[in-house]
């Protein structure tokens, strides 16, 4: 197996809305400093790969569009996922397995939900036949799940609006976060809920961003960074998609990929979860074997800003960073889509 | 003439969840503008690109509401025009529902349980010894397919799991307060996604009992069917169709609003000036319409980089569309439709229907000629920021020969 590492991550300021620049004019400068921060130039880059959806923006092949962040010419080697960002950053894992040739690799994620209703877009994930006409849209789909925990005795919404104040706690150390702050859960629980039993707390921010990594293999990472955080395992596994088929307490994808990944061969310093809502917290750190020793989402996971499609991509980042800085040695990174975590991918990160 | 920019703040926990609520107040800063602070909806300083771009913020997502906090407000900088530059919102807010009219075969598994749903009954199918509903065409275990061996279960069931929609959106199948629930149909071993109509949250609750009831008009459709707590269930009696559901429509309808970026909007002020607007890029190329931005040597371009077009090409290439009948097609008749690059353009125009040249004349190499109609007729309503597909509004009345000889097939000009 080739070692390969992240050497640099970068992202946007987490906005509610961007109106003023389109997916490029976001995605261009978080590229061009990242190149910078490791002295590559564009054209140094052997393989590029990006995460996006073009329904969240209603615009067909604004992936193409967002090319245009990359000066892609003369042409470069290049592909796309139709999906969170972290499926490319694993689809570029894979080609630099297979062709020794790349040495280096940029994959960046953008999302710009501020166009559309992110509640209807997402519910075209569903079945079409069954799920999709009668709309159950995601804040629905994970109250489902919330319910599920409750009915079982394995959490309480105090234990949900816990997540949130931890992940908003974290945040305020996070200077792009777009959510922050001191709260007490007692108090957050006296909001109405949205889809009972979750309130506003317990659901994702909607957010427009871009973010971007770069990869480099062997001597070549070493040689541009510092502290390389190496990719030690990388897994994704996927569940049934119909709710009904499935029991929503847990997530037998999440716990596969992970032992699959090595998540449990040494000490977790931090973990960054991809929980769009806080009960999948819970449900992951119990999948992926996390325990008392290790900091859930330093970054302030979710809360910190959902640049949907990018997300994922800012789970692996995050940890890659503090990998990179010395503050940790050893993250795992997790990324999902689909309804309840349907689809969960897991790195395993480790410095020198 | 003021532009503005919009800024997104939140009064309530400061940086926490800066999203807009309905009937948000404005805020103004600025020496320009008398600054005063005003309502939104009453305020004579607020012009329409603000009003469209603040109610569709606010309708982004209600989910994102807060009752009982102080409201979270926009921010309005005034400042002169002299300094518009990439951080200015352009007067042109853009809105499109995306659509799509799916309709699709739904094979003999599902098309078995929208054939009964139709029919006032619910079929799961036995995989093993478990009866799925809604039924699956492989055992979601082994991904053996399963035979065609269907069982009645319902109309009655129990709720396992539910959440109560205090707002439903308007694409939800009960235009009212309403619960989603997985529900177990007797007779079933795995559970559906459903609504319930129930009276209020307090009415459901898990493990209760709910009964199906099929709507007056049935299609075919897993939203012929909803739920209802069991005692208030009417008893229905159903004529069953003819034949199986062999098709299945869905229609995606997503709508979408923006404001045309600053670039975008001086080429569309141009269209309806009469003006074709480009942006010239540093190797000297004109790219039309203009990016914003140059993509090689990924350089922000400005209102000085803009340059105009003559309104005079060169046919690259041209066929004739047989119009196929699809939603939303208005053509009727064969017509005309060419590629043209507009002399110094480094792109062509999006296909251009010509309507007034005989098919047996026109051919590639021609010299042709815009003619713009009347100032008060042109309009840019399906202008976007979309560049891969760029609209020039329906400005143009026709093209007409230039005058000037065919362009030598040798020497068309290159474009992208």
């Amino acid at each position: 197996m080739r070692d390969i590492a992240i050497i640099a991550f970068g992202q946007t300021e987490n906005k509610r809305t961007e109106r003023l620049l389109n997916e490029a004019e976001m995605i261009a400068p978080v590229v061009g400093d990242l190149l910078k921060s490791v002295g590559l130039k564009r054209t140094d880059i052997g393989f590029t790969c990006s995460g996006s959806s073009d329904y969240l923006a209603g615009q067909p092949f604004s992936f193409v569009m967002a090319l245009d962040a990359l000066g892609a010419w003369p042409p470069i080697n290049e592909s796309h996922t139709e999906g969170e960002t972290a499926w490319a950053l694993y689809e570029t894992w894979v080609k630099m397995q297979a062709d020794e040739e790349i040495e280096t690799a940029l994959i960046y994620g953008f999302g710009r939900q501020s166009m559309g209703s992110p509640r209807e877009v997402m519910t075209l994930m569903n079945n079409p036949y069954l799920e999709a006409p009668i709309q159950p849209d995601t804040i629905s789909q994970a109250a489902l799940q919330a319910r599920v925990m409750i009915d079982k005795g394995i959490a309480t919404e105090k234990d949900f609006a816990e997540v949130a104040v931890r992940n908003l706690k974290h945040a305020k150390s996070n200077p792009l976060a777009q959510c922050s702050g001191d709260f007490d859960a007692e108090t957050l629980l006296k909001d109405p809920t949205i889809a009972s039993p979750l309130r506003k707390h317990d659901c994702p921010p909607i957010t427009d961003g871009a973010c971007a990594i770069i990869m480099a293999a062997g001597d070549k990472a070493r040689e541009l960074c510092k502290r390389p955080a190496w990719i030690r395992g990388i897994e994704h596994r996927i569940d049934v998609q119909a709710l009904g088929q499935r029991d929503l307490s847990e997530c037998p994808s999440a716990k596969l990929a992970a032992e699959a990944a090595g998540v449990s061969k040494g000490k977790v310093d931090i973990a960054e979860l991809h929980a769009p809502f806080t009960p999948q917290d819970i449900i992951l750190q119990k999948a992926l074997g996390l325990g008392d020793d290790t900091v859930i989402n330093p970054s302030g996971g979710i809360h910190q800003g959902n640049p949907m499609m990018g997300t994922s991509l800012v789970r692996i980042g995050e940890v890659a960073n503090r990998i990179i800085n010395g503050e940790a040695d050893r993250g795992v990174a997790h990324g999902s889509q689909g309804p309840c975590l349907q689809q969960n991918i897991v790195t395993v990160l480790e410095g020198e | 003439m003021f532009t503005y920019r919009l800024e997104l703040t939140n009064s309530c926990f400061g940086s926490f969840f800066p999203h807009l609520g309905r009937g948000l107040p404005l805020r103004h800063e600025g020496s320009t503008k008398p600054s005063k602070p005003f309502d939104f909806f009453g305020s004579e300083c607020v012009d329409l690109a603000l009003v469209v771009a603040a109610f569709v913020l606010a309708e982004i997502d209600q989910a994102w509401d807060r009752p009982g906090q102080d409201p979270p407000y926009l921010m309005v900088h005034y400042e002169p025009s002299s300094k518009q530059g990439a951080v200015t919102m352009s007067e042109f807010p853009i809105s499109f529902t995306l659509e799509f009219p799916y309709t699709r075969t739904p094979g003999p598994v599902i098309g078995r349980f929208l054939t009964g749903l139709r029919d006032g009954r619910i079929l799961g199918i036995r995989s093993g010894d478990r009866i799925l509903c809604p039924p699956m065409e492989f055992d979601p275990d082994t991904c053996e397919t399963l035979a065609l061996d269907f069982v009645d279960v319902g109309p009655s069931g129990t709720v396992e799991n539910w959440t109560w929609i205090a707002e439903p959106t308007s694409k939800h199948p009960i235009q009212e307060p309403f619960a989603f629930a997985l529900v177990k149909l007797d007779g079933a071993d795995t559970v559906m996604t459903h609504a319930v109509k129930a009276s209020g949250p307090e009415a459901i609750s898990t493990g209760m009992r709910v009964t199906a009831q099929f709507r007056e008009e049935r299609v075919g459709a897993v939203t012929d069917v909803y739920f209802v707590p069991e005692a208030d269930a009417e008893k229905q009696s159903i004529e069953p169709g003819e034949g199986e559901v062999e098709i299945t429509t869905h229609t995606i309808s997503l709508p979408y609003t923006d404001t045309l970026y600053p670039h975008s909007a001086r080429f569309a002020q141009g269209l309806l000036d009469g003006k074709f607007i480009g942006q010239r890029t540093r190797d000297g190329t004109v790219s039309f319409p203009g990016k914003g931005y140059d993509a090689l040597a990924r350089v922000v371009l400005t209102e000085a980089d803009d340059v105009e077009l003559p309104p005079v090409g060169t046919v690259l290439s041209y066929t004739t569309i047989a119009p196929i009948q699809y939603k939303g097609q208005t053509e009727t008749e064969p017509y005309l439709t060419a590629i043209i690059i507009l002399d110094g353009a480094g792109q062509t125009l999006t296909p251009q229907d010509i309507r007034n040249i005989p098919t047996d004349e026109f051919r590639v190499g021609m010299r042709l000629r815009a003619v713009f109609k009347p100032a008060a007729e042109r309009d840019i309503d399906n202008v976007d920021n979309d560049w891969m597909y760029p609209s020039i509004g329906n400005v143009v009345d026709h093209w007409e020969s230039s005058g000037e000889p065919d362009c030598p097939l040798d020497e068309l000009p290159e474009s992208v």
